[in-house]
């Protein structure tokens, strides 16, 4: 196949792969009644398997797939750098023409350490760095600020055209049946927009220093695959009709075609593009099968030396031994509510921070957390109550959970499954603190007796009468924390009743 | 990438308006079933001034003011019921868009737990006032748990008015609207749906179900789905849920009382709460059928504050005695 075909199949492959990562994730909020599973990247991604497997150390049958792609860097390299990987093809569709940066190679070396330090620190138990998976980056910011943002865009401008009453029959058509269905009638709110957002503008920003910068020296999903793919079988070659033109050297978007060594290259940072074959007018780069005569890539001079993974260890140790001695080991956070069914110890060892829950609630009240759970626990979800409660009779996230961090339970066993306990503050609430009436909190419990129950009071009124008020009581034993009174209280600001995160099943803190 | 493979500006405008155009066209496309207009023609409605007023005078169908029907075949019942009180004729005049408004208030339980209206009933009224020839059937409500799209699948009313040939709306944040309410008490202003004060005709259908805050909720309260800031309603909930009603002004009240939540409301979710009463309430007024709904749990009219506060405002009656209901066994 000529070299002009398969660098149009490479740029099909993007689109389709990328395509499908935004349907999946498009589709994710239909309540889980979709055929296809949203966290189908994840299930490919050996990254995500190792850390979750090794941090869990547990065989998750799911992520398994993860060894299709392994496979496929053994047989092909960094395919999946190059063809498949969704951000991949972002940051290569926004690299700017021209790289200004002088990026000195050694730097390449990063992207193999940050691997090992998330091994390590996974076989130490913890996964708090597993949000710099590739997949996880795209998943977060889409999820939390680009896919909102644009929402807020287009739902704004159908609200400016709104105000033309002739255009509403279109609109009606418009907002039925083509903005329903992607946006889901959902708003979505969420505190951690901006510093997400940064992030993701930081990495695609760092393009204009060099290429595909993130994935050359960064990713430690690319520095795992580039370690398998140094056996790949099939490898880049140039053979005899090189006429040292030096166009391969621009051309290659990882800058890995060696113009010092016969314009060779390295299978672990090639992402087998074919951009260079496909400029070489000689026709003298091939990607032949080294085959029977097979054996690992040499070695190179940015590889990491044994000294830096010992460093990575030792590092990761003691990261690990900072998080030991953040508060949350002491006490549990005020309002740190996890999805229904996880447990605040097993969750975090569990949870790789890949927002696929967060992307799938319904209701947007999961949330990437910033610190509440400590610095550790960044990106973990977070029920806030008051932006987004627990729907009674919603599991998405307890279905599309790739590692179990969020056990799988039945939806009936959900709804009994207590995360949080509400409580009224009394000074705030309007009945207790003002003789007003309400009890919104207690029309909205979806339990089936009711976790809130109303107590009859009558109250002298201002003109010397009595009136019948009714104050809400939350019945301890039934509230399973679900925030639909602390999303609804009408009170402002901060609501009148609020639900705090339940301690682990005992209620005590060990040792104390 | 070579230079003439590069979008400019303006291959991108065109391309941008060629993508906009085909959107449009694509969205205009869908609904040939001939109940629709198309999106160029004006909703026909034979008044000029659409209002959801009900007749002004006591109706001399038979004089029957209310009917109640009971039995258990939901779809007869309905019928009977509205034939009783003047056929759906009187309500619905050809060519009317008409919104039906069933109570979804969650996406929690399946109907047969009594917290949202039964399916059957709405999916009958679609069919007879497209019968009748109403040129658009919409049902819409807005439910506080779930969303619109997940409370309408499980409640099952989707499927029954698909089948009847209506169409569920999900309510848009930017179709409502703030209006006034001249005849309001408590509020002379809310942010109410724009095609629930425009519709030719709405017809409310609310579930007869037990409710923590106001006793029961019936037509009136039923209403509520039709605002935004429900929680502020609360703070005064009878009378202003009374000044709703003299804005909305439903034409026609269905009461769903097959199946009545008696405690536990308004979210309901144990079975041992329903009470299968097997019945089904239409009249115009809206007052009377909540009225007679109340009786259905042994109360009065007068003993739930939203309905003595809209008979107080002359919004209908709460005198089962004063006029004549008709009772159909089917």
């Amino acid at each position: 196949m000529k070299a002009k075909t398969i660098l149009h199949f490479r740029q099909l492959s993007h689109i389709a792969f990328f395509a499908l990562f935004m349907i999946l994730f498009v589709q994710a909020v239909y309540l889980g009644e979709s055929p296809l599973p949203s966290d189908f990247f994840y299930r490919f991604d050996p990254l995500i398997a190792a850390t979750a497997m090794l941090a869990g150390r547990t065989l998750i049958a799911g992520l398994l797939y993860s060894l299709v792609t392994i496979a496929l860097s053994i047989l092909f390299g960094r395919v999946w750098c190059g063809w498949i990987c969704p951000f991949g093809s972002v940051l290569e569709w926004f690299s700017p023409k021209i790289s200004r940066g002088n990026v000195p190679n050694k730097l390449r070396t990063v992207k193999f350490l940050a691997f090992f330090t998330l091994i390590f620190a996974a076989l130490l138990g913890n996964q708090s760095a597993a949000f710099l998976d590739p997949i996880s980056i795209l998943t977060r910011s889409m999820t939390t600020a680009i896919w909102p943002g644009l929402r807020l865009l287009v739902i704004g401008l159908e609200g400016f055209l709104y105000r033309f009453d002739a255009l509403w029959p279109v609109l009606d058509l418009i907002n039925q049946d083509v903005l329903l269905p992607i946006f889901q009638g959902i708003e979505s709110v969420f505190i951690a927009a901006l510093p997400i957002f940064l992030f993701f503008i930081i990495v695609l920003g760092l393009n204009h220093l060099a290429e595909r910068f993130w994935c050359r020296y960064l990713c430690p999903l690319g520095g795992f695959l580039g370690l398998t793919s140094r056996l790949a079988v099939f490898r880049r070659e140039v053979n005899a009709d090189c006429i040292a033109c030096g166009k391969c050297v621009t051309a290659c978007p990882t800058g890995t075609v060696n113009a010092d060594k016969n314009f060779e290259s390295d299978p672990a940072e090639c992402t087998m593009c074919f951009d260079c074959a496909d400029i070489c007018t000689v026709n003298a780069i091939h990607f032949p099968a080294h085959l029977p005569k097979w054996e690992p890539a040499e070695g190179q001079a940015y590889d990491p030396l044994r000294r830096q993974v010992l460093l990575t260890a030792v590092g990761a140790l003691g990261g690990v031994a900072l998080a030991g001695i953040e508060p949350i080991q002491r006490r549990q956070p005020d309002r740190l509510i996890r999805p229904p069914g996880a447990t605040l110890t097993d969750f975090t060892t569990m949870c790789m921070r890949c927002g696929e829950c967060v992307r799938v609630c319904p209701t947007q009240g999961l949330q990437p957390s910033l610190l509440e759970g400590g610095w550790q626990n960044i990106f973990t979800p977070r029920l806030v109550p008051r932006l987004g409660y627990c729907s009674y009779n919603c599991d998405a996230c307890i279905r599309t959970c790739p590692t179990g961090a969020i056990p799988s339970i039945s939806r009936e066993e959900k709804q009994i499954t207590p995360i949080g306990l509400a409580s009224i503050n009394t000074d705030r609430c309007l009945p207790w603190a003002y003789d007003t009436l309400c009890s919104v909190c207690e029309e909205m419990c979806p339990l089936p007796d009711k976790a809130i129950t109303l107590e009859e009071v009558d109250v002298p009124t201002n003109d010397g009468g009595m009136m019948t008020i009714f104050r809400p009581k939350v019945n301890r034993e039934l509230c399973i924390g679900c925030g639909l009174c602390e999303y609804h209280c009408p009170v402002g600001g901060e609501a009148a009743i609020q639900v705090q995160s339940l301690p682990d099943a005992t209620g005590f803190i060990p040792g104390i | 990438m070579s230079d003439e493979k590069k979008l400019n500006r303006r291959d991108f405008l065109r391309k941008a308006g060629i993508t906009g155009v085909g959107l449009y066209m694509a969205g205009c496309a869908k609904k040939t079933e001939g109940v629709l207009p198309t999106p160029f023609s004006s909703v026909s409605s034979p008044t000029a001034q659409p209002t959801n007023l009900p007749e002004a005078e006591t109706p001399a169908y038979g004089d029957v003011y209310l009917a109640v029907a009971r039995g258990e075949d939901i779809e007869e019942m309905v019928r009977r019921t509205l034939v009783a009180i003047g056929g759906i004729e009187r309500f619905v005049p050809i060519g009317a868009d008409v919104i039906i408004k069933p109570n979804i208030c969650t996406d929690y339980y399946t109907y047969e737990y009594g917290a949202t209206t039964n399916p059957i009933v709405v999916g009958t009224l679609v069919n007879l006032a497209l019968g009748a020839g109403a040129s658009r059937v919409r049902v819409m409500d807005n439910p506080f748990g779930g969303t619109g799209v997940s409370a309408y699948r499980r409640s099952g009313i989707e499927e029954a008015v698909n089948a009847a040939g209506g169409e569920m709306e999900v309510m848009n944040k930017n179709k409502f609207r703030s209006a006034e309410i001249p005849d309001g008490l408590d509020i002379k202003e809310w942010v109410f749906y724009q095609d629930i004060l425009n519709a030719d005709v709405v017809i409310d259908v609310p579930i007869a179900k037990h409710h923590g805050t106001t006793g029961l909720t019936l037509g009136c309260k039923n209403l509520m789905g039709t605002i935004l800031n429900r929680g502020q309603i609360h703070a005064n909930i009878h009378q202003r849920i009374a000044d709703l009603v003299s804005r909305v002004k439903p034409a026609l009240t269905v009461v769903d009382a097959m199946r009545t939540l008696m405690r536990g409301g308004p979210t309901g979710g144990n079975l041992n709460d329903v009470r299968l009463a097997n019945t089904v309430i239409s009249s115009a007024d809206i007052v009377a059928a909540d009225a007679y709904a109340a009786t259905l749990f042994g109360l009065q009219g007068s003993d739930i504050g939203f309905i003595q506060a809209a008979a107080d405002m002359g919004l209908g009656t709460l005198d089962l005695a004063s006029f004549k209901v008709e009772e159909i066994p089917v």
